[in-house]
C-alpha cells in the first residue's frame, strides 16, 4: 500500500506538471483527490490493515494527498499567471489610433471674442448692462445731440420702422438709459446688436455689434480713456500693442477721437492687413457731451465722463484674421469648428 | 470734399511734401479719403512731331509714321487714324508708357510693321474738350502748339498735381471749402493763410433800378444777399478755373455759372445767377411754396411742392428751390445780357428736408444741409463779382440789396484754463491754448485763469468747453495723451441674471456639440410663409422695415426657425454631414400692429440638428437639459406644428404655457427650404423662462441600504403613450421607488397586432432598512394594478 501511494505521489506530479490547462489539472484532482478518486479508494482498503500500520499509512495517505493538493494549488497558480500574461498580451491596443472623443462645440467667434471683453471690463469695474435693438428716434439720435434734420444723422444710414421707431444705429442709445435710471459713479458696457442700412460685401453687414462703454464720474480724464483702451487692446491684441487717438466727430461726445491700435499682423511695420498704414482703426471714442450729460440731468460742472463704441464685429474679424465679415452670418460648419 | 493741392497753394503756404501734409491733417482732425498724385497717372507720354507718313502694305487703313519725339532717331509707330499729317504734333505713347486709362503700352508689329508706341486721341489720355481744345475730335489729339517735341505731355496737360478727397465731419461745415482747408493747413504748418480780399469797380447806375427783393420767411432765410450785373460776356472760363472746378468734380460751362460754381467752391457759400430778363415783375420773393405748386428744375424735372417748402419766386412763379436747384426757366444761357446774383442763408433742416422730400441732392444743398455762415454771403458775393470784374465778364451795378431780419451778434465764451486741462488730464500751459486759438481764427485773449474766446461766425459749432478743449487738444497733438488709469473709488462689475443664465445654457449646449451660429434679425417678407403657419398665427403679425435694404431683408423675425432651417440648408448643401447647431436672439413680437411703440424682444433659444444618430429623441434630451439648466420641470405633449412632422412634434407646457416646441422638420417644409435629410428644430422661449433660478443644492446623505432591481414587461396598446405608463409608475411607486427607467419597446413577432410590449426597470431603496420581500412584494402590486387599470398589463 505504501508503494502504492508512493507510485500516486509520482504519477500525480508528473501530470500535473504535463497539464496544459485549468480544465486538465481539475481532471487530475477529481482522478485522485475525488470522492472516487485514488488515494480515497486507496483509504477505503485501509480497514484491511493491521491497527499498528493503519495510522502510518493514514499518515501517509494524507501526506500524499497534501502533497498533491499542494501541486495542484501551484500548476493553477502557474497556469492563471500564463493565461494573465496571455491575456494582456492579447489586449494590446495600437496607441496610434486617435482617442475617441465627443466632440464639443463652441461658442460663435463674435461671441467668444465678446466674452473677452466683458471679462476684460468686468474686471476693470464695468456692469453689463442691455438695452432693446428697436429704439425711438429719442435714444438713438436727439438724446445723444443729434436732433432732427441735423447733418450728422448723415453718418448712420438708418432702417425705420416708423417715423420715429427705429433699429438702433448704435449701442450708444443705452447710454442714455442708463443715465436716467442710474446716478454716477456709472461704469458700465453695453454689448448689442446694431443696424445699418449698409449693403452687405466683405466689410459691411447690415447687422453688426458693437461693446458700448460709459464711465461717468468726477474727475473722469480723456487719460483715463486712453487708459481704459490701452488695458482693453493688449488683452485682446498682445502686451506690445499700442493706442493711437485720432480727432474725429461724433455728437455725443467733444472731444472726439478715432481710436487705433498697432497692427498685431506686422506690428505697426505696415501690411496687407492694416493696408500698409501700421494701424487698425477699432473704435470711436470721446469724453461725454455736456449737452447729453445735463439732458440726462448730471451737472457737467460736476462730473464728467468718457464714452466708447467697439466694433465687435471687427475686432473679432482683425484678431481672427478673418478676411470677409460675412462668413460671421453664413455659419458654415467648417467655419464654426474653426474656434 | 476734393481740391486741388496747387489751387490750395494759391491760398497758403504749403512747405511739405503732399503726403506729409495728408498725415498732419489727419491728426488735426481731417481724414483723407484718397489722394490722387495726377503726375502717377501718366508716364512715357511726350509731344510728338510727325515727320513722314508712310502706307502700310498689308493694310488699307493702317498708316506707318515717323516721328520725331526729340531723341536722336525717330520713332516708327503705325496708326489707324485718319486725322494725321506730317508736321502735326501729337501726343505719343512711347515703349513702356502708362496712359490715364490704366493701359501700358509697349512696342509691337501692327501687322507684320514694327510699332514702337501709339499715338494717344484725347479719349485715350482721359481728357475732353473742356481740359484741351480739340480733345474731343474723333482720331489722334492734334496739339494746337507746336511743343518741343519731346516734351512730356504731363506738363502740356497741368497733370502735376494732386487732388485730395478730405472727410469733413459734419461738426465743419466751414471747411466745405477751399478757404476752410487752407485756413486749417495754415494752422497745422504753421504758415500764412492769405484770405483773398475781394475788390472790384462798378459802373455805377443802381441796383434798385432793376430789383427788389422781399423775403417773406426770416425764419427759414435769415439773410438774402442780391447783386446785379449788365451786359454779360458770356464766354468760356481761364484754364485755372477750369481745373480748380474739375479737381474737386464740377464741370466747367461758362465764365459766369463757373464764377458761381467756384466761388461756392472756394468760400462754402452756394451762389445763384438768374437771367434777369426772366425775372417777371423785377421782383425776388423768397416764400413757402403754395401747396401743390409746381416747378421744374435745371435738370428738367418737374416737381409738386408742399407748404413747408422754401422757394425763391418772382412776382408769378417760383424760379428756385430755395438752397437746392435753380429753376430751368430762369437759368443763365449764352443770350443772358443781365444777371441777378443771390447769396443767402438758408436753415439748413428746411434744406435737408425739402432737398429729400424732392429727391433731388446738389453741391448747394449738401452745403446748405450742413450749416452756411451768415457773415459769409456777403464776402462770397462780393468775391463773386470780383472774379466777373477781374474777368471782365459783365459790367457791375452799384448797391447791394441785403434783407435780413439783424444779424447775430458776436458770440463769446469764457473757459477756465484749469478745466479744460482737468477734462484733458493734461497741463497745458495757458498761454500755449491761447496761441493754438488764436492761430485758428478764435481771437482769444488771457483773464486770470479764464480764456475769453471770440467766436468766429464761420464756427458755430463752438458752444462749451469741451469744444474748446477739442480745439485745443487736435492742434496741441492727440500723441500728448498718455493712457491712465481710473482714479476713482473701485467698483465691482457685474453681469446680469440673464446673460448668467445665457452663459449657463451655451456651456451647457457646447459641451453637447453645439456650434453657435449668428443670423441677422430681419428676414425676407415671404419666409415666414414658408412655415405655411395658419392664419391668424401671432407669427405672423411681423414688424416691416419701412426702407429695407431689399425684399430678403424686410421683416423683423418673429420666430428663429426660419433662419435656424437656413442655416441648416446651407450646410447640407455644403456637404457638411452632420451638424448641430444653436442660436441664442430675439423675436420681434408687436405689441400692436401698425406699431405705435417699442415691440417686446423676446429672447429664443433656437436648437437645430441633423446627420448620422440624431432623431427626435436627441433634439427632446437637448431640451431637456435645457429645462433643467433653468431649474423648469415641464410636462411633453404632441404639438401641432404646420412646419414640424405631425408624428414627431412636441412641445413643453409648464403651467399651461408652451415654453418650447420642438421636433422634426415637416419634409413639406424641408423641401421649401432645399433640406435634403431629415433635420430636428426646437425654440426654447426664454423669455419665459429666464426667471427660474437654480435654488442653492442642499446635500441628501447617500443611502445606507441596498438597492432592489425589479424589472416589469407589459403589453399596452400601440398608441398608448410610454411617458404616461412612466407616470403611472412614478405615481403609485410611492416613496419607496428611487428610480424607473424604460429598457425595450418593442412591437412585431410574439405580439398581437396593434399592441406594443414595453419593459421597465424599477430601483427601490428605503432609507431606514433594508426592504423586505414584503415591502416589495406591496409596492409592486400597487404599480401593477394601477398599470393594468391603465390598459397596461403584465406580460407573463
Amino acid at each position: 500500500m505504501q508503494k502504492k501511494l508512493e507510485e500516486i505521489r509520482v504519477a500525480a506530479k508528473n501530470a500535473l506538471a504535463a497539464a496544459e490547462d485549468a480544465k486538465a489539472v481539475d481532471d487530475l484532482r477529481v482522478q485522485y483527490l475525488g470522492k472516487k478518486g485514488e488515494i480515497t479508494a486507496i483509504l477505503k482498503q485501509m480497514g484491511s490493515l493491521s491497527a499498528e500500520e493503519r495510522p502510518k499509512m493514514g499518515q501517509l495517505a494524507n501526506e500524499v494527498r497534501a502533497d498533491i493538493e499542494a501541486e495542484i494549488a501551484s500548476a493553477l497558480s502557474v497556469m492563471k499567471e500564463k493565461a494573465l500574461k496571455l491575456r494582456l498580451e492579447k489586449e494590446r491596443v495600437d496607441v496610434s489610433i486617435p482617442g475617441t472623443v465627443s466632440e464639443l462645440g463652441s461658442l460663435h467667434p463674435l461671441n467668444s471674442t465678446l466674452n473677452k471683453l466683458i471679462d476684460i471690463f468686468k474686471s476693470m469695474g464695468f456692469d453689463v448692462v442691455d438695452g432693446p435693438e428697436v429704439e425711438t428716434d429719442y435714444y438713438n439720435f436727439e438724446a445723444l445731440n443729434v436732433p432732427a434734420d441735423h447733418p450728422a444723422r448723415d453718418m448712420q444710414d438708418t432702417f425705420y420702422l416708423t417715423e420715429n421707431i427705429l433699429l438702433r444705429t448704435q449701442t450708444s442709445a443705452t447710454q442714455i438709459r442708463t443715465m436716467e435710471k442710474r446716478k454716477p459713479p456709472i461704469r458700465m458696457i453695453c454689448p448689442g446688436r446694431v443696424y445699418r442700412s449698409d449693403d452687405v460685401d466683405a466689410t459691411h453687414s447690415p447687422v453688426f455689434h458693437q461693446v458700448e462703454g460709459l464711465v461717468i464720474d468726477k474727475g473722469i480724464t480723456m487719460c483715463d480713456l486712453k487708459g481704459t483702451l490701452e488695458t482693453m487692446a493688449k488683452e485682446i491684441y498682445g502686451s506690445d500693442t499700442k493706442v493711437k487717438f485720432r480727432p474725429s466727430f461724433f455728437p455725443f461726445t467733444e472731444p472726439s477721437v478715432e481710436v487705433d491700435v498697432s497692427c498685431s499682423e506686422c506690428g505697426g511695420k505696415g501690411c496687407r492687413v492694416c493696408k500698409g498704414s501700421g494701424w487698425i482703426e477699432i473704435l470711436g471714442a470721446g469724453m461725454v457731451h455736456p449737452k447729453v450729460l445735463e439732458g440726462c440731468g448730471i451737472d457737467p460742472n460736476e462730473y464728467s465722463g468718457f464714452a466708447f463704441g467697439i466694433g465687435l464685429d471687427r475686432l473679432t474679424t482683425t484678431r481672427h484674421k478673418i478676411s470677409d465679415i460675412r462668413l460671421l452670418f453664413e455659419n458654415d460648419l467648417r467655419f464654426l469648428k474653426q474656434f | 470734399m476734393k481740391v486741388s493741392l496747387e489751387h490750395l497753394k494759391s491760398y497758403v503756404e504749403i512747405n511739405v511734401s503732399a503726403e506729409e501734409l495728408c498725415d498732419r491733417m489727419v491728426m488735426a482732425g481731417f481724414e483723407v479719403e484718397e489722394a490722387i498724385n495726377t503726375a502717377e497717372t501718366m508716364k512715357n507720354v511726350v509731344v510728338g512731331k510727325i515727320l513722314k507718313i508712310t502706307p502700310h502694305e498689308n493694310s488699307d487703313h493702317l498708316l506707318i509714321c515717323q516721328i520725331d519725339v526729340g531723341a536722336d532717331e525717330p520713332v516708327q509707330i503705325v496708326t489707324g487714324a485718319d486725322n494725321v499729317f506730317e508736321g502735326a504734333y501729337v501726343p505719343a505713347a512711347l515703349n513702356n508708357s502708362l496712359l490715364p486709362n490704366g493701359m501700358n503700352i509697349k512696342s509691337g508689329k501692327l501687322r507684320g510693321v514694327a510699332s514702337n508706341g501709339m499715338l494717344c486721341s484725347g479719349g485715350e489720355l482721359c481728357i475732353t474738350e473742356e481740359d484741351y481744345k480739340g480733345a474731343g475730335v474723333n482720331g489722334i489729339l492734334i496739339l494746337n502748339e507746336e511743343y518741343a517735341p519731346g516734351t512730356d505731355m504731363r506738363e502740356v496737360l497741368g497733370l502735376n498735381d494732386w487732388i485730395i478727397d478730405f472727410k469733413i465731419t459734419a461738426n465743419r461745415p466751414d471747411c466745405q471749402s477751399f478757404l476752410g482747408i487752407a485756413r486749417e493747413i495754415g494752422v497745422v504748418l504753421g504758415t500764412e493763410f492769405k484770405l483773398p480780399v475781394p475788390s472790384f469797380e462798378t459802373v455805377g447806375d443802381d441796383i434798385n433800378n432793376y430789383m427788389q427783393v422781399e423775403v417773406k420767411n426770416f425764419d427759414i432765410c435769415p439773410r438774402y444777399i442780391g447783386r446785379f450785373v449788365k451786359n454779360l460776356k458770356i464766354g468760356p472760363s481761364p484754364e485755372w478755373m477750369k481745373r480748380a472746378l474739375k479737381a474737386s468734380g464740377m464741370r466747367s460751362i461758362n465764365n459766369i455759372v463757373d464764377i458761381t460754381n467756384f466761388v461756392m467752391l472756394e468760400t462754402g457759400q452756394p451762389l445763384h445767377a438768374f437771367d434777369y430778363s426772366d425775372i417777371k415783375g423785377s421782383k425776388i420773393i423768397v416764400r413757402n411754396a403754395t401747396e401743390g405748386e409746381k416747378i421744374t428744375t435745371l435738370d428738367d424735372k418737374e416737381h409738386t411742392l408742399s407748404s413747408e417748402m422754401l422757394v425763391i419766386a418772382d412776382a408769378e412763379s417760383p424760379s428756385c428751390l430755395a438752397g437746392i436747384m435753380g429753376g430751368l426757366n430762369s437759368e443763365i444761357k449764352d443770350t443772358t445780357k443781365n444777371l441777378f446774383l443771390e447769396s443767402a442763408k438758408f436753415r439748413r433742416d428746411s434744406v435737408r428736408r425739402t432737398s429729400r422730400a424732392v429727391g433731388v441732392r446738389t453741391e448747394s444743398s449738401a452745403r446748405f444741409e450742413r450749416g452756411t455762415d451768415i457773415m459769409n454771403t456777403e464776402y462770397a458775393s462780393n468775391r463773386a463779382l470780383q472774379l466777373i470784374y477781374e474777368l471782365e465778364a459783365g459790367e457791375i451795378v452799384d448797391g447791394v440789396l441785403d434783407v435780413n431780419n439783424g444779424l447775430p451778434a458776436e458770440r463769446e465764451l469764457i473757459v477756465s484754463v484749469q478745466k479744460i486741462n482737468a477734462l484733458l488730464g493734461l497741463n497745458i500751459p495757458a498761454e500755449k491754448m491761447v496761441s493754438i486759438l488764436n492761430s485758428l481764427h478764435i481771437p482769444t485773449t488771457m483773464i486770470g485763469d479764464t480764456l475769453k474766446c471770440k467766436i468766429p461766425s464761420f464756427r458755430d459749432d463752438i458752444e462749451y468747453m469741451a469744444d474748446i478743449a477739442e480745439e485745443v487738444m487736435r492742434i496741441y497733438g492727440y500723441d500728448h495723451i498718455v493712457g491712465t488709469p481710473i482714479n476713482a473709488a473701485v467698483l465691482r462689475g457685474t453681469l446680469t441674471k440673464e446673460r448668467a443664465v445665457d452663459d449657463s445654457l451655451k456651456s451647457l449646449l457646447t459641451a453637447n456639440g453645439m456650434y453657435e451660429i449668428a443670423t441677422y434679425s430681419f428676414i425676407g417678407s415671404h419666409t415666414t410663409e414658408m412655415l405655411d403657419l395658419p392664419e391668424g398665427d401671432s407669427r405672423l403679425n411681423y414688424i416691416k422695415i419701412l426702407n429695407p435694404l431689399g425684399d430678403e431683408y424686410s421683416v423683423m423675425r418673429t420666430q428663429l426657425v426660419t433662419s435656424m432651417l437656413t442655416v441648416i440648408s446651407t450646410n447640407m448643401n455644403r456637404k457638411n454631414a452632420d451638424a448641430r447647431f444653436f442660436e441664442i436672439s430675439k423675436r420681434f413680437v408687436p405689441k400692436a400692429l401698425p406699431l405705435v411703440e417699442q415691440p417686446n424682444e423676446l429672447k429664443t433659444l433656437a436648437l437645430g440638428i441633423y446627420g448620422d444618430g440624431e432623431d427626435f429623441y436627441t433634439l427632446k434630451g437637448l431640451v431637456e437639459q435645457v429645462l433643467k439648466t433653468l431649474n423648469t420641470t415641464a410636462h411633453f405633449e404632441r404639438a401641432d406644428e404646420p412646419y414640424l412632422h405631425p408624428g414627431r412634434a412636441a412641445k413643453a407646457v409648464v403651467g399651461g404655457k408652451t415654453v418650447a416646441v420642438f421636433g422634426e422638420v415637416h419634409p413639406t417644409t424641408a423641401d421649401k427650404f432645399d433640406l435634403n435629410a431629415r433635420a430636428y428644430v426646437a425654440e426654447i422661449y426664454l423669455d419665459m423662462l429666464s426667471e427660474n433660478e437654480n435654488p442653492l443644492v442642499i446635500y441628501s446623505p447617500l443611502p445606507k441600504f441596498p438597492a432592489v432591481s425589479r424589472d416589469l414587461a407589459l403589453l399596452c396598446n400601440s398608441e398608448t403613450p410610454v411617458g404616461d405608463l412612466l407616470d403611472i409608475i412614478k405615481n403609485a411607486g410611492g416613496k419607496l421607488l428611487e428610480n424607473v427607467s424604460i429598457f425595450d419597446i418593442y412591437e412585431g413577432a410574439q405580439i398581437p397586432e396593434g399592441k406594443k410590449s414595453v419593459a421597465f426597470n424599477l430601483t427601490l431603496r428605503s432609507p431606514e432598512a433594508t426592504l423586505t420581500d414584503e415591502q416589495i412584494e406591496t409596492v409592486m402590486n400597487r404599480v401593477i394594478k394601477k398599470l393594468d387599470a391603465a390598459g397596461a398589463e403584465l406580460r407573463r
